[in-house]
């Protein structure tokens, strides 16, 4: 019978040395929300992995901190409840707070993790954009010690990302918001909950008066990893938000996409579907913004 | 007749203290709590565990198969291939006579090959060891495709065809034509006609015409198929199995196995949601297994297994053609009605045919049906099967022609509704039905009166349709026994899977007059209970309740006559109220229901024990209508379709659990909401199944339904207990037309295919 072996190590360089000792043959588990259901279905394919790495006892990858100095800080370990519930990400950083709440079931959100849902590296994670729009950094661990990437460069492909087979995700930092700030994240499903985004946009607008100042949109499951759109942005930089600008800025978004069709939808659904949620994202984004 | 209607017509004045009560389900605490005992809980002495090899192919030889890796690998204790499975009467025309294809393999994921072990883990593993070498041939998926001449065939020709599953769920007098000929994939056709449709459609003053598609919907109950075998010592075949149809199991697994019915034991274990998908599938396998090996065997489908290879319902392509005179008369109905089988025949076309024609008066017929193999898994029943496909294409026309000549759409189905001695499009006439007064019911739900309020704001509509069934027919028996402690027992053949046994509990207890805790209903297994028919065509609480009720009537005789020669009185004089009978009224001479028990079962006691005896047969349909309305919100922009409100009228007959009544109303509704919104199956061009999965498979959560109102009519049967009528089935039938009709009420447009997606409201829309 199929077997492997199961380690809980208790601090993050334990973890990184079984990751070292086992190579390719082990893979870490946090909520296993993707990983049991991926290794359920590999089940006959003698395909699996042969060392697992509980991180649920790794002290050094849990919780949701902030300061005014450094920013928002969340644990790889931090699950989706943790985020969805926090009242510093739901009042800064509200999208992040958005795509969480947005993952799976209720059980699947106490669970699930975001260095899970990050590593992954599924195209359509929930928690990927909001963190892209608020230009959020991974810190990555391994033997030689800490390394910090945009999180734009994190994501490699669909299920690939930048770590190496002994290296984990250790934390998100998200930088502090400018004031004048507001930001936003929904998807489109076909039912309302428990579903994966067949489109996912986050907008985050920063107001200096009636201009908008800096202007992020990043976009889930329309390209191979989740991404920014930046000649969305650039049309949006320096202008006086209205309708016909974000008309235009979702036109552009739609147009820099690369979407595929898959059972989910066509990818010229999903064009169309960009297009019309960026103009949401945008017009929710500069609302909050506005209202402080 | 009359005298037994005007019996029936006092009965319904007089007040009942269990029956028309809401009572909650006997069984429900255990299914809440996680207590209840399903197949998969079954453990026995040295039970094995199988697992089951599918074909990677849609269509394939099957060249060779070898087994010996496999048994190799430890732990595994046999390994079946076609080659090593024991003799048993083969049927390749039925799906349930082949446990595995000898040669020719005809749907992606069809049984090939099975694993037994003692640890299902290893099982499993080991059919990656089996080795099949396949000779791929090509596959026929689309149904329409399927029927043209130069249509590769989806498998070699038929034998002779079983339908006995399929008049479970309806049975109606009429049989369909076997195709003869040249070979075609065209597994059986008919036809009714009535009078002369060109000539309806000149004289009429709008025709409408278009087609209608549905998808391949899954029934998606909780628990997958489950069953677990064992052959003993003294030849006796037990099987334990989440079923709805336990002696119709017994029946085939007789037939095919060779074994004689009284060695056959199946119990139908509580079922975790059948919907029709529940009546004989992999029985037989698991059964053979057991007895090749000589150890109990289990089967438990994964939820994949199922998707792909239980008995999902059928997609259809129906044609319709319809016309209408100024003032709202149906003037004829012409339909091509298309279902496609998969690779077996049995799917609903007759009832299909029947009800694309069957709601409406209309002098002018011709309805043609074809049952079209394609290299699909085959289909099997959901709840009123193959209605709710022809139900989405009669109903939106009904809309549509109304809107066209402006008039109500309520006004236009009661001017032509059917109604008791309108034939059907088979000619049969209808015994009394209540679809009129659905309509009527419906026109006056929360939901339809918001119809006009909500018209033209925003992209909000409100729509509704007609739907029906006409529900399935058996021989049915119970069994009522006076326990000594007074308490009494109920023992019936019929599967629990919509609260029936609550509903006997309360017919008993009405007989006897007693409160409904004296009173304890079994469903035993075909040793030990009296016949029943499947619980399937929503006839169990119309015909086994029938029979309940002469049961409790009998043993009320019995019960009456002891008390009668105690008292040296006649029975006439007695009267039985709180488990107490009493002789005129006094409160002297009384014996209670334990005293009885204790008279008929104690050494030597003076009387037989009470046993009440009833069976019956049912030669007549008591068919059961529905209306329902639905409000949506369109969002133009993204396609996305949100129901706020639906409202289900249905005739009932007589709610013998109003609450119970409700529930399957609700639930069924349900089921139609997921049909309408986002149910179906995805096959690629080479047949594989692309969602086999409750992910991209997908049925409505509770946040995409609305709350629904269910509005119970109540216009009695002509044979069922206190008039009740077929239930279970009605409400799935008009939730994808009503959803329907409501969007193009919101933006002006009828969607032709359901599921309606995102996507194709946005294409209804010309915006893709």
């Amino acid at each position: 019978m199929r077997t492997f072996e199961y380690h809980a190590p208790t601090s993050l360089n334990e973890a990184i040395s079984l990751l070292q000792e086992h190579g390719e043959a082990a893979r870490p588990l946090a909520g296993g929300t993707d990983l049991v259901v991926q290794m359920k279905e590999k089940a006959t394919k003698f395909a699996a992995p042969s060392h697992i790495v509980s991180l649920l006892r790794v002290p050094e990858l849990s919780g949701v901190s902030f300061s005014e100095s450094e920013g928002l800080r969340i644990g790889a370990g931090a699950t989706m409840s943790q985020v969805a519930d926090s009242p510093i990400i739901r009042e800064r950083y509200r999208a992040i707070a958005e795509g969480a709440a947005l993952v799976g079931s209720i059980q699947t959100m106490n669970m699930a993790t975001v260095g899970g849902n990050l590593c992954n590296a599924a195209p359509s994670a929930d928690i990927a954009p909001p963190l892209l729009a608020f230009e959020a950094e991974a810190v990555i661990v391994g033997p030689s010690g800490r390394r910090k990437l945009a999180l734009e460069e994190f994501f490699l492909g669909p299920g690939k990302t930048a770590l190496a087979a002994d290296e984990l995700l250790a934390e998100v930092r998200v930088p502090l918001p400018p004031p004048g700030m507001g930001s936003a994240y929904d998807r489109h499903t076909p039912r309302k909950q428990m579903d994966i985004a067949v489109v996912g946009v986050a907008a985050a607008l920063t107001m200096a008066g009636e201009r908008i100042e800096r202007a992020r949109v990043a976009l889930g499951a329309v390209a191979p990893t989740p991404v920014r759109a930046p000649q969305a942005e650039a049309a949006l930089e320096g202008q006086a938000p209205s309708d016909e600008l974000f008309a235009r800025a979702a036109d552009v978004s739609a147009a820099e996409c690369s979407p595929i069709a898959d059972l989910r939808g066509s990818a010229e659904f999903r064009r169309h579907i960009v297009r019309v949620m960026t103009k949401r994202m945008l017009r929710e984004a500069l609302d909050r913004a506005r209202s402080g | 007749m009359a005298q037994e209607t005007e019996v029936r017509e006092e009965e319904m004045q007089r007040e009942y203290r269990n029956v028309g009560k809401p009572v909650t389900r006997i069984e429900g605490a255990g299914k809440v709590t996680g207590e209840t005992i399903y197949a998969d809980d079954m453990q026995l002495p040295r039970m094995l565990h199988a697992k089951v090899l599918g074909s990677p192919y849609a269509h394939a030889r099957i060249k060779s198969i070898d087994g010996s890796a496999a048994r190799q690998h430890p732990g595994v204790e046999a390994v079946f291939t076609p080659a090593d499975l024991p003799e048993y009467k083969k049927n390749f025309s039925n799906r349930r006579g082949v446990i595995f294809p000898d040669e020719e393999v005809l749907f992606y994921g069809q049984p090939v090959a099975a694993v037994l072990a003692s640890d299902p883990h290893v099982a499993e593993e080991a059919l990656a060891l089996i080795k099949v070498e396949y000779e791929a041939l090509p596959p026929v998926v689309d149904p329409i495709t399927a029927m043209e001449e130069s249509s590769p065939l989806v498998r070699s020709p038929l034998g002779d065809v079983d339908r006995s599953e399929e008049r479970g769920h309806v049975t109606v007098g009429v049989e369909q034509e076997e195709a003869e000929g040249k070979p075609s994939n065209i597994a059986s056709q008919m036809n009714f006609k009535r009078g002369d449709v060109e000539a309806g459609f000149e004289q009429a003053d709008v025709v409408v015409e278009h087609t209608w598609r549905s998808a391949v919907v899954h029934q998606s109950y909780i628990e997958p198929h489950s069953t677990v075998a064992d052959y003993d010592a003294s030849g006796e075949l037990s099987v334990w199995t989440s079923t709805q149809a336990p002696f119709y199991i017994r029946d085939e697994l007789s037939q095919t196995l060779g074994l004689p019915e009284n060695k056959i034991r199946v119990t139908a274990t509580e079922v975790g949601g059948g919907f029709g998908g529940k009546i004989y599938l992999q029985e037989l396998m698991v059964a053979a297994l057991a007895m090749a090996v000589r150890r109990p065997v289990k089967y438990i489908m994964s939820r994949k297994e199922d998707m792909l290879a239980a008995t999902p319902a059928p997609q259809a392509v129906i044609d319709l053609k319809t016309s209408m005179t100024r003032d709202g008369k149906l003037t004829a109905l012409k339909s091509r009605v298309v279902y496609d089988s998969g690779a077996f025949p049995g799917a609903p076309m007759l009832p299909g045919c029947l009800l694309v024609g069957g709601y409406y008066k209309c002098e002018n017929l011709d309805i043609q049906g074809y049952e079209v193999l394609t290299n699909k898994v085959s289909v099997g029943a959901l709840r009123a099967p193959g209605a709710h496909n022809v139900t989405f294409a009669i109903e939106s026309h009904m809309d549509m022609m109304a809107r066209e000549l402006g008039l109500d759409p309520i006004e236009v189905r009661l001017k032509n509704a059917v109604e008791e001695g309108d034939p059907l499009p088979s000619g049969q006439p209808y015994p009394r039905i209540g679809l009129k007064q659905c309509l009527e019911a419906i026109a006056e739900s929360e939901v339809w009166g918001r119809r006009n309020r909500e018209r033209g704001t925003g992209n909000r509509g409100v729509g509704l349709a007609v739907g029906g069934w006409l529900g399935g027919l058996q021989p049915a028996s119970a069994i009522v026994c006076l326990n000594s402690d007074g308490t009494i027992n109920v023992t019936v053949g019929s599967a629990d899977i919509t609260g029936t046994n609550t509903s006997f509990a309360q017919i008993t207890a009405e007989v006897l007059n007693v409160p409904l805790e004296m009173v304890n209903v079994t469903t035993g297994d075909t040793r030990t209970a009296p016949y029943a028919g499947m619980s399937a065509g929503s006839k169990t609480t119309y015909t086994v309740g029938r029979a309940v009720k002469l049961a409790a009537e009998d043993a009320r005789q019995q019960m009456l006559e002891i008390a009668a020669k105690r008292f040296e009185a006649a029975p006439k004089e007695l009267e039985m109220a709180d488990g107490v009978v009493r002789l005129n009224g006094s409160d002297e001479k009384t014996l209670t229901f334990q005293r009885l028990g204790r008279l008929s079962t104690n050494f030597a006691a003076p009387f037989p024990a009470v046993v009440g005896r009833g069976a019956i047969t049912t030669r007549k349909m008591a068919p059961g209508f529905t209306a329902q309305a639905a409000e949506v919100e369109v969002d133009t922009d993204t396609g996305e379709v949100t129901v706020l409100g639906f409202a289900v009228a249905q005739d009932a007959g007589f709610a013998i659990n109003p609450l119970s009544v409700e529930g399957q109303m609700q639930g069924g509704a349900s089921q139609g909401l997921g049909i309408a919104l986002s149910e179906e199956m995805m096959y690629d061009s080479e047949g594989r199944l692309l969602n086999g999965n409750l992910l991209d498979y997908r049925m409505p959560t509770t946040r995409d339904l609305p709350p629904i109102e269910a509005i119970i009519v109540e216009v009695p049967s002509e044979e069922g207990p206190y008039g009740a009528r077929i239930v279970g089935e009605p409400s799935i039938v008009a939730g994808a037309a009503a959803v329907g009709n409501a969007i193009a009420d919101a933006i002006g447009v009828h969607l032709t295919d359901a599921p309606f997606t995102p996507e194709r409201v946005l294409r209804a829309l010309g915006k893709l």
